[in-house]
């Protein structure tokens, strides 16, 4: 069936994608997330990898892409250059680990016919590994945090949600809500240097 | 530098920085902090770690969440690939010789009107859903029902949206086409009969395209012809040929 006004009418609805992504909105993410998931995985798949790698491999590439959009590292032309830019993303990932040692014993020459330039920021500086390994830290220490402090801390940091909105949903004064807050992140802390020691 | 040395408000305050929210006077002496006192740039570099951290594992979590919807949706390519290999001969023989004779007494029959609405109904394949905007949020989000062919959903999603929104083209155009799609041209046809009355509707085609279609699901052939007849869509012609042969 075709759309004849079809470009037409996208302009009129829609709103750049790029903001949507950077606000964490759900639907843009997941939209981004499965539209391009199938090509990736498919790719993978032919050249010689499985789908739990595919999945590792593909949102390994989806947050890299996430955190360039935010850092204006990658300024999208429009919304098919995001598109562009996570699949070209995600081979690079792939073509890295097949050439990583964890596959060097099983490669097969004949599959690699996709090269394409590795990415040039490989030369890291020992401030930006402390960085990242503080980073995985406070990953790790997020993710076993108790319930009720990981949803307060998501509702602020990945929803994005007012401090007004989220009082209300606990029902509390916003003085306590804060105060809430820096306990959780105080208890975050005390678990990410647990996690390094 | 952990969080105990940093009290509350200090902790406010650099997460303040961190979101653009200090006045332009504050602005000016926390940067000058920032320069001069090289601890206090520490917490603040870890604190927009820390920020991060949440951020990046909560996304992360939230990834697993969508690829558990992908696999889950019955058109994923593992259910398709190991369907086809435990395909029974037997049944694949019975069933072509089914096809067969079905299709033996269709030409016997000849055209009807309810095989012509088969061969080109198809659902409307819906906008792309990529937008953020609160208010097209509610749209959108019924939209992913839509082109899951959850058309109830969808449609209860959009007529609550209608009442805030009465004239609103694409909304009456995308439920019509969602009742059609549910089988139900009758709470169509009125909804598309509206929307194609309007010459600057951007689906104008199709929605005189999904009216023909709906009046010939109604066995209305005259109304039907009337409606294609206005599109320029190429299915709508080509149906409309059909209809007059």
């Amino acid at each position: 069936m075709q759309k004849v006004d079809l470009t037409t009418n996208q302009k009129s609805l829609k709103l750049p994608l790029v903001e949507a992504l950077k606000a964490n909105d759900q639907l843009a993410l997941k939209s981004l997330y499965t539209l391009n998931y199938p090509k990736i995985e498919a790719y993978i798949l032919k050249n010689s990898g499985t789908k739990d790698q595919a999945k590792d491999i593909f949102q390994d590439a989806f947050i890299t892409v996430w955190k360039n959009l935010k850092d204006d590292k990658f300024k999208a032309q429009n919304d098919s250059s995001i598109h562009g830019y996570l699949y070209t993303i995600s081979k690079n990932k792939w073509l890295d680990y097949l050439r990583s040692k964890h596959h060097k014993k099983t490669i097969v020459a004949s599959k690699m016919n996709h090269f394409e330039a590795a990415d040039t920021n490989c030369s890291k500086n020992d401030d930006d590994i402390l960085k990242e390994k503080r980073l995985e830290d406070v990953m790790l220490a997020f993710k076993n945090l108790g319930e009720a402090c990981k949803s307060l801390l998501r509702k602020f940091y990945f929803e994005k949600k007012s401090m007004k909105l989220i009082a209300e949903e606990l029902a509390l004064d916003s003085a306590s809500t804060r105060n809430k807050k820096y306990r959780c992140m105080q208890k975050l802390k005390e678990i990410a240097l647990k996690n390094n020691n | 530098m952990d969080l105990s040395h940093i009290t509350q408000e200090e902790f406010e305050k650099i997460e303040d920085y961190l979101n653009n929210q200090l006045s332009s006077a504050e602005l000016v002496a926390f940067e000058k902090s920032l320069k001069t006192d090289t601890d206090f740039k520490t917490k603040v570099d870890d604190i927009k770690t820390v920020l991060l951290g949440i951020e990046t594992q909560a996304l992360k979590e939230q990834l697993n969440v969508f690829h558990d919807e992908i696999a889950k949706t019955p058109n994923n390519t593992q259910t398709k690939s190991t369907k086809v290999h435990t395909i029974n001969w037997k049944r694949l023989l019975v069933a072509a010789a089914l096809i067969i004779a079905a299709g033996s007494i269709w030409i016997l029959k000849g055209n009807s009107n309810e095989h012509l609405y088969a061969k080109y109904f198809s659902p409307d394949p819906g906008l792309p859903t990529m937008m953020s905007s609160t208010d097209n949020y509610a749209f959108y989000d019924a939209m992913v029902n839509y082109k899951q062919g959850d058309y109830k959903t969808a449609i209860s999603k959009w007529e609550t949206l209608q009442k805030t929104k009465p004239n609103n083209d694409t909304l009456s155009y995308f439920i019509g086409v969602a009742y059609l799609a549910n089988k139900n041209e009758k709470i169509a046809i009125p909804l598309l009969e509206k929307v194609s009355k309007n010459p600057e509707f951007t689906l104008v085609n199709d929605a005189y395209y999904y009216l023909g279609l709906a009046y010939l699901k109604a066995e209305n052939i005259k109304k039907a012809k009337a409606s294609l007849q206005n599109s320029t869509i190429d299915n709508s012609k080509a149906l409309l040929s059909e209809l007059n042969d």
